[in-house]
């Protein structure tokens, strides 16, 4: 539907999979919001650098809106060189904000022109707005949060069909490679002792979407499931109480304490049940319940 | 009769009931085996870090559970037919007494030597006497003298209705135009109580069988009384 109105599509109907990132162009040594490959890009992993993008036509600073001129990381801007990429996060603008982060992740995978930023620019701003109105209980608030994927297919259509189950397919994450990650790959053929731990991250990073803490990471679901089932425990309460008060007719003359009683003398008298059940438990000579 | 907190079936009065107890048990206790391993199961699927899901070979655990529910549904089949043909048993009546469902009560026929007929109808609950059973007690109980095999042909003259009594492990359709035997034998004497167990309308639910099983002078002078 969102396809349809030509609106990019966020993904917001379920939480994020990989299917919500195109993987044609993966943006080299980037891992937003992603646990970090490798402890030492810990610091850095949450900010998002952008990379060198040759032939980038869109200087950083034309962008409506943009703050301060500072390389931002949501849209494709002439960045850092790949060495400097991962040593300089520190500092860096703050993640996107929770809804905008799916909308940009589609528009990453493109370079765009200005028009095309300024139209994606208006996109983003009315779907912020529809978002606003998507209300709590939506499972992607409590992100990071993984579930069950979908088969749904997305645009653009990828062959990466990495799952819990099926964990190292034969189709890497990124297929369209640029320049520097082909040389990257052509590096990977050789010694492999001869790869930096940047470069291992990012041939990583190419392969596969989420690593396995990722991919198993914990989320808040649980808090909302369970304030919903009590929620309705609540609710329910309320119904029978009301019920109770409103709708049930007098109690028969049977359920009286004396009627009990009497009704539990002659039970005793008829000896009804007298090899296991209530009779079996009385003591007739003392007359009381055997111990 | 049942009592409040019961957990399992009534006390037996009759030995079919019996067999059927042992029975009861036998299977129950499968089935909680069964369930157990079941939850056991789900529990450690809910609750595994290993992530491999595609089919698999599996040929020795399939082998199993496949002769293994064979073999529990053997044991649980062979006693099942013993009681069934148990019932079935020719086992020479002294008393013959009918019973006619109708909408909403039962009659009885006592017309193996003198033509004794009865209707038998809930009491109503505002009729109580204290201490008596709500919906379960009747106007005029069906007497039969204990230790003595029974039989019982059960009819209806309108809709279906079913003939139970709990503890004495009887229960049969009565089907109109249709007649149905069963043998009681009781071992105990005292109230034995049941209800229709066909729905048969509004006051289904309102139509109970009461047996009172007396020794057997009681009984003759009960009948008498009755003519």
């Amino acid at each position: 539907m969102i396809q349809l109105l030509g609106l990019p599509d966020s993904g917001l109907r379920r939480p994020r999979t990989h299917r919500q990132l195109s993987p044609r162009r993966c943006r080299l040594g980037v891992s937003r919001d992603r646990t970090p490959v490798g402890g030492e890009i810990e610091a850095e992993s949450h900010f998002a650098v952008p990379l060198p993008r040759l032939g980038a036509a869109a200087p950083p600073g034309t962008r409506a809106g943009s703050s301060q001129g500072r390389p931002r990381q949501d849209v494709p801007t002439q960045g850092l060189a790949l060495g400097k990429a991962v040593g300089r996060a520190r500092g860096r603008a703050p993640r996107a904000l929770v809804p905008l982060r799916p909308i940009l992740r589609y528009s990453l995978c493109r370079p765009k022109s200005p028009s095309a930023l300024s139209r994606e620019m208006f996109f983003r701003a009315a779907w912020s707005l529809v978002l606003k109105k998507a209300g709590p209980g939506m499972r992607w608030m409590h992100s990071p949060g993984s579930a069950a994927h979908s088969e749904r297919k997305m645009p653009p259509y990828t062959n990466y069909h990495a799952q819990r189950s099926y964990p190292m397919p034969d189709e890497p994450f990124c297929a369209e490679l640029n320049a520097e990650q082909r040389a990257l790959k052509e590096k990977e053929k050789g010694s492999w002792t001869q790869l930096s731990h940047a470069e291992k991250v990012a041939l990583y990073r190419l392969q596969f979407h989420e690593t396995f803490a990722e991919m198993n990471r914990r989320s808040n679901e649980w808090k909302t499931v369970m304030g919903c089932v009590f929620f309705f425990f609540g609710f329910t309460a309320l119904l029978i109480w009301w019920q109770r008060v409103y709708v049930f007719p007098k109690k028969p003359i049977t359920l009286t304490d004396e009627w009990k009683a009497q009704q539990l003398q002659r039970i005793l008298d008829m000896k009804g049940n007298p090899v296991q059940g209530l009779a079996s438990r009385w003591d007739y000579e003392k007359k009381e319940w055997k111990k | 009769m049942a009592y409040p907190l019961q957990m399992g079936l009534q006390d037996a009065t009759s030995l079919i009931m019996e067999e059927l107890l042992h029975f009861h048990d036998h299977t129950l206790m499968i089935v909680f085996l069964i369930s157990s391993l079941v939850l056991y199961i789900i529990s450690l699927m809910l609750t595994t870090k290993l992530t491999h899901t595609s089919t698999m070979d599996a040929q020795e655990v399939e082998t199993v559970w496949t002769i293994l529910p064979a073999i529990i549904l053997i044991l649980i089949a062979l006693p099942s037919l013993r009681i069934l043909y148990m019932m079935d048993e020719i086992n020479n009546p002294s008393l013959t007494v009918k019973t006619m469902g109708h909408q909403w009560y039962w009659s009885y026929e006592y017309t193996d030597y003198e033509d004794l007929n009865f209707d038998s109808y809930m009491i109503p609950t505002q009729e109580l006497k204290p201490g008596e059973l709500r919906l379960l007690e009747v106007d005029n109980r069906v007497v039969l003298p204990m230790e003595m095999t029974i039989r019982m042909l059960i009819s209806s003259e309108d809709v279906l209705h079913s003939w139970a009594v709990p503890s004495l492990g009887l229960k049969t359709d009565a089907i109109p135009g249709r007649l149905n035997q069963t043998t009681l034998m009781a071992m105990r004497p005292g109230l034995y109580y049941g209800q229709c167990s066909e729905i048969c309308g509004s006051n289904h639910s309102f139509m109970p069988i009461v047996l009172e099983l007396v020794p057997l002078s009681h009984f003759e002078k009960w009948s008498t009384s009755m003519l």
